[in-house]
């Protein structure tokens, strides 16, 4: 069984209009708005939904004694069949969603049939609060592609980076190799140890220093040998803005076809969370502790996404895994970019263990990076330039990104405003990219 | 540059650069990684130059320094490449950090050492010292005396390298401005004769980078309990025995090359004029064409002085550097770089330990000279080759000769 | 033969606990006996066979290829003998024994046929099997005076069934109104006279003293001292536990099997769920046999959980008293418990003039005990929800009270989230 897509509501952006409800209403042939199968609920101001879930393990189904109603496994949807409905009612006690009813105008329940893929509800809300999410498709087309590394993965509670890992090979698929150098990611076991291997791909650890390079000579071997095989690189933010970053930039100017993902947790964590140039102004890391002097990084981030598109490469990319939607659309592209030229993808990986935050709080904290503009999900290629894959226009506050971790715990108000100032101006230059307005920043 | 005298040359005059260039050609290579510095620099050329003129068909990697020029070619090498780079001198210091694992990788490939003596003082002329720094890291390491050793050097090693005893990366070592720059006539063997000598690429048969047979290269190995502690000294041990085999597959391959091609070079000491010497002198590289000059004349007035040779640095040829002594009362050993533990030089360093296994004590003393592009002239032979003769008579070594010391 | 899992059953109770083991462990054998020869199929559709509304061939929960997919093994026409809890094995009746590693016990109930003199001589119906639908469904177009012993949702239905094919209809209960346990005196009343208006003769707080076999019939005597001659007598009094294969085996029987708040017994590799087992009931520590298809669901889900070892298990919260019962195109549901009994009960009852509605709610210190409706619009599924949760609703009530279903909705919809 697979993952489906399904109808997702946002309570805060319905208004109550009940147009989704005529909509349903006007599909299935009712009278009434009684009629919807969706129904939009007032509590107290606001609305709610009433509405199937279509259940991955439903009890609507479970409680039919006439076999009446059956998931179907393609689909996700779940199907009434009228012909065998004994009209017991019994599926309505199953549903504590309220998501199949009893109709007075048919006689019989009915429910949600998601319009066969296409529901009408959701093209009628014209506030975005009915969303019809098919993110299943990723997750199934992933979840046919064979995953390439072991099971077993030893990685930190929470972190994010073997989802990352797994989810990226099994997309660019077994003709890979693929280069962990070093850090968390050979670090989760992903190249062995003694003798045994961590992938069903060929699989090194390079230097630190020189991934882009070691696979370049491997890609320009099989280019020249006729062969088709993607050179992917899994690294992290020191090993790529640091002491590799010459490599990196080299091979990015020569346009060797590689495909780079770097994993940006901001530091060099594997190694006990010391600082890199990724890392933030203002945050604690073992290497700017805070005490009486010390208030944590004193320089800002060097922004090497941006550094990568100066190369003008082949395509380059920011991505955070509160986004897969996005991230997915953007390994396509890059694996795309990379049979052309350098390919370049930076991942925000937020570190459970070095932010100093709870280890299920990965994603929340990923999408706090998002959503209050810290860190900007763009795309760039040499003919279309920079476009924003997720603006945010209305950035919550950042405060909520920064009090979600610990790492910031001791900021002064002077260096939040300093960071909001950063962000301010990272918005506004890469929105200028993005638009045609920008001058380069005075650095 | 090259007098090229047929459209096919058999025969031309060139430098150093230019021959080692021609042997790479001639080697079939796939890949060539580059990055210029003097006095590799127009080595790198020439073989750009080749490329564009279709005289070399290999994929050539212009990269952003040393270090990703080694980086590149292991890549390469992993999946199957036969790789050549050149590098000298503050380039090599740079490469250091992927040089030291490409040993360990057993990666059979070829590199020039165009020899630089290293920073600081400052300097851009010939001397070993680069070279001689990485000279314990598990390369092969050649010392060629002329141009045509050269051509002739580069491509015999890969052959050594690629030998599945051996499986080791390999330096072709020729100093810097002498043979770099100096040109004389060469003999460009046969092409096809070349291909067949060394047969295809043998490089990534037991480490490789290929979705075809996917393995892990180079998993982390060692630590205490478990496997790890045997398996690490498994692989030093593995590679200490390719050392060792080296010396074997040299000689045989150098027998090879002159049963093919006629010419005959020492593979692992070359012993001149030692039949009945009495006193010898040790040399490396280039300088052993004035010394033997030396040689010659100090013969002809009588003194029965002889000259070894050393063309195989790394492995050391213990027992054919005793054997070449075996019959001498002294020995001078000249280098053209410096341990500076050991207040000598470094050839010296190893003549000392090789003849701690000689069946009588057979005294040593150190010369060093032409550092830093500096002559070694016929002059300063001499003058090694009489310090030489008086160790013979009395038989104590004294302090290291610094024969540049007052030019 | 030897399977690691074997269930006794193959209802809903099995089938639950079928799906619920093979989501956490992928490879242990699991093995379902059934007493029938068909395919699993559901008691509660049984009527609806017997009106003529499903097709008998149509009714079955699961097909083959279910079985297959999930790698379980159905053995039909199997019914079970006996267990033998030490040795960890279950003989059949046709002498095949079947070691097991754990064992679920869904054997369901059967229909009680009360003590009384003459009605076992007399040629009379139960309603249990699919068998027994058949013969029903056929002796209904011959029937003119009918008989139904039992006003629970069996009689009622084949009550409305017998009515509808125009035969005359008598109902006996011993109890005051029809449907005792699910709807109070006002509710069942809407319900009496939907049955009185269509001719159905219900003799409520009336008991059944003798039954004499006339003919092909019987005459059917009343302690009242009346006599219904009847051409059908269905007998639907009640159903009990099937329990009698465990004896000796050490698992615990009251009126069911007596089970923890994770449906094991009192042996520590035999489990029990559904109408057989007898768990803690939601509103009190008594435990009690509470013989409804959701609650065996529910058990069967929770019992495949703690016999696969599933770590997301969570503790049956207790058995809730819950139904759905549709008669002449009316809607009864009822969920929860009604306020006798209950010190501090709330209730707020209201029927419309026309009698065409009513709603009754049970609620104490703000929280949901019951809510039970004729006609009236609530999702008995929210509503169960909102009484297992005990979710305040003091802060709002008046609307609760006056649209139960939306407010209800909104509820859950936001704790959902």
């Amino acid at each position: 069984m697979g993952a489906y897509s399904t109808i997702a509501f946002k309570p805060e952006l319905c208004d109550g209009c009940n147009a989704c409800m005529q909509a349903c209403g006007d599909a299935k042939g009712g009278e009434t708005l009684a009629d919807s199968r969706i129904q939009i609920v007032p509590d107290r101001g606001r609305f709610e939904l009433a509405l199937c879930r279509q259940c991955g393990d439903p009890k609507c189904v479970a409680n039919c004694p006439a076999a009446a109603l059956s998931k179907n496994e393609e689909t996700g949807t779940i199907e009434w069949d009228g012909d065998k409905c004994v009209n017991c009612l019994l599926c309505t006690v199953g549903c504590a969603y309220g998501g199949i009813a009893y109709n007075a105008a048919r006689g019989h329940v009915v429910k949600c049939d998601t319009c066969g893929g296409d529901p009408a509800c959701v093209k009628a809300c014209g506030r975005g609060a009915l969303k019809y999410v098919t993110t299943a498709r990723i997750y199934n087309e992933v979840g046919a592609l064979e995953d390439l590394f072991v099971p077993g993965l030893a990685g930190c509670q929470g972190c994010n980076t073997e989802l990352i890992m797994r989810h990226t090979l099994r997309r660019v698929g077994p003709d890979t190799v693929l280069a962990t150098p070093p850090g968390c990611i050979p670090g989760m076991g992903s190249v062995g140890y003694n003798g045994l291997t961590g992938t069903k791909v060929p699989v090194f650890h390079p230097l630190l220093t020189n991934t882009a390079s070691m696979l370049a000579g491997v890609k320009r071997y099989y280019k020249r040998r006729g062969r088709e095989v993607t050179a992917l690189a899994l690294a992290g933010d020191g090993g790529a803005s640091d002491v590799g970053f010459q490599s990196l930039s080299g091979a990015a100017e020569r346009g060797e076809q590689i495909l780079f993902v770097c994993v940006d947790n901001e530091g060099y964590m594997n190694t006990g969370m010391q600082r890199s140039s990724c890392t933030p102004y203002g945050a604690w890391t073992s290497t700017t502790p805070v005490g009486e002097r010390g208030k944590g990084k004193s320089q800002d981030a060097k922004n090497l996404p941006v550094i990568m598109m100066m190369h003008n490469c082949e395509y380059v990319a920011t991505a955070s895994t509160a986004f897969m939607e996005d991230f997915y659309e953007k390994l396509e592209k890059a694996l795309d970019a990379s049979r052309r030229g350098f390919a370049y993808l930076h991942l925000y990986s937020p570190c459970t263990t070095g932010w100093r935050f709870p280890s299920r709080k990965n994603i929340e904290v990923a999408r706090k990076a998002v959503e209050t503009n810290f860190v900007l999900l763009w795309e760039f290629n040499p003919r279309d330039g920079l476009r924003l894959t997720h603006p945010v226009d209305k950035p919550r506050p950042l405060r909520e990104y920064l009090e979600a971790q610990g790492k910031y715990r001791h900021l002064s108000p002077e260096q939040v405003a300093h960071i909001q100032a950063g962000v301010d101006h990272q918005v506004a230059f890469i929105r200028g990219l993005a638009d045609g307005s920008a001058r380069l920043p005075a650095m | 540059m090259s007098a090229v005298t047929e459209a096919k040359p058999k025969i031309v005059v060139c430098d150093g650069n230019e021959a080692a260039a021609w042997g790479v050609t001639l080697a079939s290579v796939d890949m060539v990684a580059v990055y210029p510095i003097t006095p590799q620099s127009s080595l790198v050329e020439y073989l750009a130059k080749f490329v564009a003129e279709g005289k070399l068909d290999a994929e050539i990697v212009d990269v952003e320094g040393e270090h990703s020029v080694l980086s590149v070619l292991q890549g390469g090498a992993l999946a199957g490449a036969r790789v050549y780079t050149a590098t000298c001198g503050p380039g090599l210091a740079f490469m250091f950090e992927p040089y030291i694992r490409t040993p360990g990788l057993r990666l059979p490939m070829v590199m020039g050492i165009v020899t630089r003596d290293t920073l600081t003082p400052q300097s851009v002329w010939g001397g070993h010292q680069d070279a001689m720094s990485v000279r314990e890291v598990g390369w092969i390491q050649m010392y060629c005396e002329t141009v045509q050793e050269v051509l002739d050097t580069t491509i015999m090693a890969y052959r050594i390298a690629e030998h599945r005893d051996v499986m080791l990366p390999v330096n072709v070592c020729h100093d810097g401005n002498y043979l770099s720059y100096g040109a004389a006539r060469v003999e460009l063997p046969d092409g096809a004769a070349t291909r067949e000598f060394l047969g295809p690429p043998s490089v990534n048969w037991h480490a490789a980078l290929d979705p075809e047979r996917p393995m892990a290269v180079d998993p982390l190995t060692g630590g205490a309990g478990g496997p790890g502690p045997r398996m690490f000294v498994k692989y030093r041990k593995g590679h200490c025995r390719g050392m060792q085999n080296a010396l074997r597959v040299i000689e045989e391959v150098h027998e090879d090359w002159a049963a093919r091609f006629g010419r005959r070079h020492a593979g692992l000491v070359e012993r001149y004029r030692m039949d009945d010497a009495e006193y010898a002198i040790m040399t490396l590289g280039s300088m052993t064409g004035a010394a033997k000059d030396a040689v010659d004349e100090a013969r002809s007035q009588g003194r029965k002085v002889g000259l070894v040779k050393v063309k195989t640095y790394r492995p050391f040829p213990v027992r054919a550097v005793v054997e070449a002594l075996a019959g001498v009362q002294a020995v001078g050993v000249v280098d053209r770089s410096v341990s500076f533990g050991w207040n000598g030089g470094p050839l010296y360093q190893d003549a000392l330990a090789a003849l701690s296994g000689a069946l009588r004590r057979i005294p040593a003393m150190s010369f060093i000279g032409g550092l830093a592009g500096a002559d070694l002239t016929v002059d300063h032979f001499h003058r090694v080759i009489e310090r030489t003769a008086r160790l013979a008579q009395d038989g104590q070594p004294g302090e290291t000769v610094w024969l540049n010391e007052n030019d | 033969m030897h399977t690691d899992y074997l269930i006794l059953g193959a209802s809903h109770a099995a089938l639950s606990a079928l799906n619920a083991i093979r989501m956490h462990d992928a490879d242990g054998g699991i093995t379902l006996v059934t007493r029938d020869d068909c395919l699993p199929y559901s008691p509660t559709v049984l009527p609806y066979v017997v009106s003529g509304r499903s097709q008998p061939q149509r009714v079955f929960l699961k097909n083959e290829d279910y079985f297959a997919r999930s790698r379980a093994e159905l053995l039909r026409g199997a019914a079970v003998a006996a267990v033998d809890g030490a040795g960890s094995r279950a003989h059949l009746a046709d002498g095949r024994t079947i070691a097991y590693r754990k064992l679920l016990v869904a054997t369901g109930a059967a229909p009680v046929v009360p003590p009384i003199p003459g009605l076992r001589d007399s040629r009379f119906h139960v309603l249990r099997t699919l068998d027994d639908a058949l013969a029903l469904k056929s002796a209904l177009g011959r029937a003119r005076q009918a008989v139904v012993l039992g006003a629970g949702l069996v009689g009622m239905h084949a009550a409305e069934n017998l009515a509808k094919t125009g035969a005359a209809v008598t109902v006996v209960e011993m109890q005051p109104h029809v449907l005792p346990g699910y709807f109070d005196a006002q509710a069942a009343a809407i319900i009496e006279s939907a049955f009185r208006k269509r001719g159905v003769m219900l003799l409520t707080g009336h008991k059944v003293v003798r039954v004499e076999p006339a003919g092909s019939g019987c005459t059917v005597c009343l302690e009242a001292g009346e006599t219904i001659a009847a051409d059908l007598l269905l007998v639907g009094v009640g159903v009990a536990p099937v329990t009698d294969f465990l004896a000796g085996t050490g698992v615990e029987v009251d009126r069911g099997v007596l089970v923890d708040d994770t449906m094991r017994t009192s042996v520590d590799n035999i489990w029990a769920a559904g109408d057989v087992a007898q768990a803690r009931s939601f509103y009190s520590d008594a435990r009690t046999v509470n013989g409804i298809l959701p609650n065996a669901v529910e058990q069967g889900r929770v019992a495949g959980m703690a016999m696969a070892g599933d770590p997301g298990l969570r503790p049956y919260p207790g058995g809730v008293p819950l139904n759905t019962y549709t008669f002449f195109g009316q809607r009864a549901v009822s969920v929860g418990i009604q306020e006798q009994g209950v010190d501090g009960a709330e209730v707020y009852a209201e029927t419309d003039p026309d009698g065409c509605r009513h709603l009754k709610v049970v609620l104490k210190d703000d929280r949901l005990l019951g809510i039970f409706g004729i006609n009236a619009a609530f999702d008995p599924g929210v509503m169960w929800e909102l009484v297992l949760r005990r979710v305040d609703l003091g802060p709002v009530k008046t609307d609760f009270l006056v649209r139960p279903q939306e407010t209800a909705r909104a509820l859950m919809s936001r704790l959902w989230r």
